[in-house]
Order: C-alpha cells, then sequence, then structure tokens
C-alpha cells in the first residue's frame, strides 16, 4: 500500500525533515505517526498523500512508484486517498454538504445518489441539522466532522489524519479514533499522525515514531523503538 | 450541490471587476471596425460593378477657330471605331444637358454658359467576358481622332482599391491591439486569480482534481466575464452604428454607400460577444494549465 524506500525528504535547500526512511504499510494496516512537534510528522504525511516529493529515495503507492507518475495520475491516485487535514482546509464559500461533496464532483460524480449519500455521511458523523451551513458558522469539532465526512466520502483505500485529535478534548479523541478504527475494519488502510502518545498507547497499534530526522517503528505493545532502516513495518 | 456553479470564490475578490468593462471596450471598437470593414467592401463593390467593363472616352472641344461640323466629324469618327471594335458592346455620347446635371453639383446653376467648352464624352461598354485590347483600341483612336483621350477608370479603382484596403488594415491592427490588450489582461486577472485563490485550488488538488477541473473553473468564469463584457460593448457599438449610418444617409453624397447592414452583416456583429468570451475562455484555460505545472 505504501512503501518508502531509503526516502529522504528536505525543503529546497534546507536540513534534511527525515532521511533513509524504509517501510512497508501493508493494505488494510492501522499506523500512528508519533513525535514532537516539528520532528517532521506532517512532511512524512504529505508524501503519503502526495503534496511532496521524496528528495531522496522512492515512494510506492498502491503498487507504484510516484516520482513515474504523470499529473494525472497522481490526481487519480490522489482519489483513493483521503486526507483530514490538521486545520480541516474546508472551503468556506461551500455548505457543509457542498464540501463533502467536493471530492465526488472533482471525480465527474453528480447524480442524486451522491447527494442522498452525502446526507446520510453526515447524518453518521452527527452533522444532519447542518447540511447548509458554512464552516465559519460551524464549531471546531463540527468542522473536524465534516473534514471526516470529505475525507471518506469517496471510499478511500487509504485514510491519512494530521492530528485529527489536536482540536478536542480527550473524551471525543477517543470516539474519533474509535470510528478510525471501524472505518479500518472496513478494510481503509490509516495513518494517524499525533502528538499525544497517551491516546496513542490506548489503542493496540504499530507506531512509525520519527525523532531526529530518522523514522522508527515501534511494534504494538513493544516499549521500545527499534530502527527499520531496511526491514518491514508492519 | 448543483455542478453548475463554482468551487473557486471567485466573487470574493475584486481583481476581475474591471476585466467586462475592458472586454467590452474592446469589442465596441470590434464592432465598430467589421461595420467598416463591412462597409469599404460594399463601396469597392459598388464602384467596381459600376466602373468594371466601362470606358470613357473624352474628346477635347474644337478651337474657336475650326469649324463646328468637325466636332461632328470627329465624334462619327470615334462611333465607326467603335462599333466596329469586337468585344465593345455599346457606345453613347453623353448629351449636354446630362453632362449640365453632373456638372451642377460642382459649379452651380447658372455657371455653365451656352459658350463654355467642354470636351464630348462617349461612355463605352465593353464585354466583361471578352474585352477588347484597350491599348490597340486606344491607339487607333487616337490616329483618327488626334487629341482624344480614354479612361478605363483601373488607375482610380486601384488607388480606391488600396486606400479602403489600408483603412481595413488599420481596422485590423486597433482590434488586434484591443484584442491582445484583453488577453493580456485576462492572463493578468487569471494570474492574480490563482494567487488569491491558491488555497482552494490545492484542496482541491489534494482531493483528486486533475489540472482540467481546476482550468474549467477558471475558463467558466472568464467566458461569463467575456460574454458580459461582449455585450456591454455590443449594447454600447448598435446605437453608435445606427447614428452612423444615418448621418450617411443624411448627407445626400452620392460617392458615399448606404450603410444599411444585411442580416448576415448583423449576425456577423452579434457573435462578436461570443468571440470575445471564447477568447477570454481559451486565454484563462491555457494560463491555467501552464501555471498550475510551476505552481503545484
Amino acid at each position: 500500500m505504501v512503501r518508502f524506500e531509503d526516502a529522504g525528504f528536505r525543503y529546497d535547500s534546507g536540513p534534511f525533515v527525515f532521511q533513509d526512511a524504509t517501510f512497508h504499510l501493508e493494505p488494510g494496516s492501522f499506523h500512528f505517526v508519533l513525535g514532537p512537534s516539528g520532528a517532521g510528522k506532517s512532511s512524512l504525511l504529505k508524501l503519503m498523500y502526495l503534496a511532496l516529493s521524496p528528495t531522496l529515495g522512492r515512494v510506492s503507492l498502491f503498487g507504484r512508484s510516484v516520482s513515474e507518475l504523470s499529473r494525472n495520475e497522481l490526481a487519480n491516485m490522489r482519489r483513493r486517498i483521503g486526507v483530514i487535514f490538521q486545520d480541516f482546509r474546508l472551503l468556506d464559500h461551500l455548505s457543509a454538504m457542498e464540501n463533502v461533496a467536493l471530492p465526488l464532483r472533482v471525480s465527474g460524480q453528480h447524480d442524486e445518489r451522491v447527494q442522498q449519500h452525502v446526507i446520510e455521511l453526515l447524518a453518521w458523523v452527527g452533522l444532519a441539522e447542518q447540511l447548509q451551513a458554512l464552516p465559519p458558522t460551524l464549531s471546531g469539532g463540527e468542522q473536524q466532522r465534516v473534514a471526516i465526512a470529505r475525507a471518506v466520502i469517496g471510499r478511500p483505500s487509504l485514510l491519512i489524519a494530521d492530528e485529527p485529535t489536536g482540536n478536542v478534548d480527550d473524551r471525543i479523541a477517543v470516539r474519533l479514533l474509535y470510528l478510525f478504527e471501524e472505518l479500518n475494519k472496513m478494510g481503509t488502510t490509516v495513518v494517524i499522525a499525533t502528538h499525544n502518545e497517551g491516546l496513542a498507547a490506548r489503542f493496540a497499534q504499530p507506531i512509525l515514531r520519527l525523532q531526529d530526522g530518522q523514522v522508527r517503528y515501534v511494534a504494538p505493545g513493544y516499549r521500545r523503538s527499534f530502527s527499520l532502516a531496511r526491514g518491514s513495518g508492519s | 450541490m448543483a455542478s453548475a456553479h463554482l468551487d473557486v470564490p471567485f466573487d470574493r475578490d475584486g481583481s476581475a471587476r474591471f476585466l467586462p468593462w475592458l472586454i467590452g471596450f474592446m469589442v465596441y471598437l470590434a464592432a465598430l471596425s467589421l461595420v467598416s470593414a463591412l462597409a469599404m467592401n460594399k463601396i469597392l463593390d459598388r464602384w467596381d460593378r459600376g466602373l468594371a467593363g466601362q470606358l470613357t472616352l473624352q474628346i477635347p472641344p474644337p478651337e474657336p477657330t475650326e469649324e463646328l461640323d468637325r466636332r461632328e466629324q470627329r465624334l462619327d469618327r470615334a462611333i465607326e471605331i467603335l462599333t466596329s471594335t469586337t468585344g465593345v458592346t455599346g457606345a453613347v455620347v453623353l448629351d449636354p444637358a446630362d453632362m449640365n446635371k453632373l456638372l451642377v453639383p460642382w459649379l452651380g446653376e447658372g455657371a455653365l454658359e451656352e459658350d463654355l467648352p467642354l470636351p464630348d464624352l462617349i461612355a463605352v461598354q465593353l464585354d466583361p467576358s471578352a474585352p477588347p485590347d484597350l491599348d490597340a483600341l486606344q491607339l487607333r483612336l487616337a490616329e483618327a481622332v488626334p487629341g482624344i483621350e480614354s479612361d478605363s477608370h483601373q488607375a482610380y479603382l486601384t488607388r480606391l482599391l488600396s486606400l479602403t484596403r489600408s483603412i481595413q488594415i488599420v481596422a485590423a491592427v486597433v482590434v488586434l491591439l484591443v484584442g491582445l490588450s484583453a488577453v493580456l489582461a485576462v492572463v493578468f486577472v487569471t494570474n492574480t486569480g490563482l494567487s488569491i485563490h491558491r488555497h482552494v485550488i490545492e484542496v482541491l488538488h489534494m482531493i483528486g482534481a486533475h489540472d482540467d477541473y481546476v482550468a474549467q473553473q477558471f475558463q467558466r468564469y472568464a467566458f461569463k466575464l467575456g460574454l458580459r463584457g461582449g455585450f456591454l460593448g455590443l449594447v454600447l457599438a448598435v446605437p453608435t452604428v445606427l447614428l452612423v449610418g444615418r448621418q450617411f444617409d443624411a448627407s445626400d453624397a452620392t460617392l458615399l454607400p448606404n450603410l444599411a447592414l444585411s442580416p448576415v452583416d448583423w449576425a456577423a456583429v452579434a457573435l462578436l460577444p461570443l468571440v470575445a468570451a471564447v477568447i477570454a475562455m481559451m486565454t484563462a484555460r491555457f494560463t491555467v494549465l501552464r501555471t498550475l505545472v510551476q505552481l503545484l
């Protein structure tokens, strides 16, 4: 599903955010990406959701090296990835319903069933009464749920969430993670970046830990981390 | 959720507000230039049809010392040569009264006295499909009637043609330059829009939008603005054309053509807003596609 081989990344000519990252996330797996602020979690995720390209090494998604893809192929691949951004990135001029329907619209789906599906999904995340609300009129938690609905509306094979629990209390955060586990049980590969180690510890899932420019793998149940310079991560 | 609306909130930035006015100005000038070109074609066509296949012979008036019947003799000799020439289908000596009518606008009533020496004019009709050898004809006429001059109007027509073509070229250059300005304005507005709405475009990209989808957002907006501006220009141009046409008609100048446009001419003018909108749309599309590759 996601394969990093000796991958490294840096912005322009700055220092490397991380180097020699080698791991493989199997289809249907669930991983946390942990690390302190500024460790490079978001950059690692950006490489996974194709917002950035590796400076070194090779990143492959769905069996294809991303460096070899054309712009249209990259766009098609992004349609298989659902992303929940840290700042949600909802479009303020579109209603909650229009925001959620956006991935379907860009992929050319416009029919009535799509609209019904959007309504059902918003009801599922508890926003049945806010279909026409514009994002600025919603609370942070509500915006987050719209962002989640938008990320999963296209039934993605890979779901990536960048600090999805950053703006909510622990009770809501745990509920969110259970929601992601449910999606994972339905076959979606899930990758969640968080700085909340305690929260991640409550779920027996493998961890990719970013520290000192290195990506280390922590198997479920293990407290000690070890380098995955050449090994498999699952 | 209707697919007709745009995902990029163009109505929230004012960078494109001047574009309809610029396109309106372009369409206004283009409409006037097009009408001028059509009018020039009409003038040419009228003059060409009026003068083609014609030859005018001018026999100078007899000297006061010459006998009066010399005038008749010269006319008869010229008519004899003309009627015996293959390719000449008719020859009419202009009546002095008709010549007076032609000269009144220039010289005024009463200016023509009986003794004012006027040349004799012969209007010669030629067979356009098999015209005679004009050089040979002129040589024979000159031998038979000393001092005779002929005018096939070709030099006159050529000068007129050159003049009208120059006017048409100037009109086309004006339209081209204004069009180029409008294209540059669309490029500027599109690039500004790409910059202002970059966060929206990034989101669209991240959820799987192709460059073509993003380009469509901009091109639909540019088309809408282009059409709006185009109609504005058309609405201003039509009364201008009608007003100028009315003044042409009122001037009673026989050399000036009637500016009444045919339905086909009006259809061409009416298409200008659409042409402007399509140009704006295509410019926006190519600008977005080119810029996105560099931007994201």
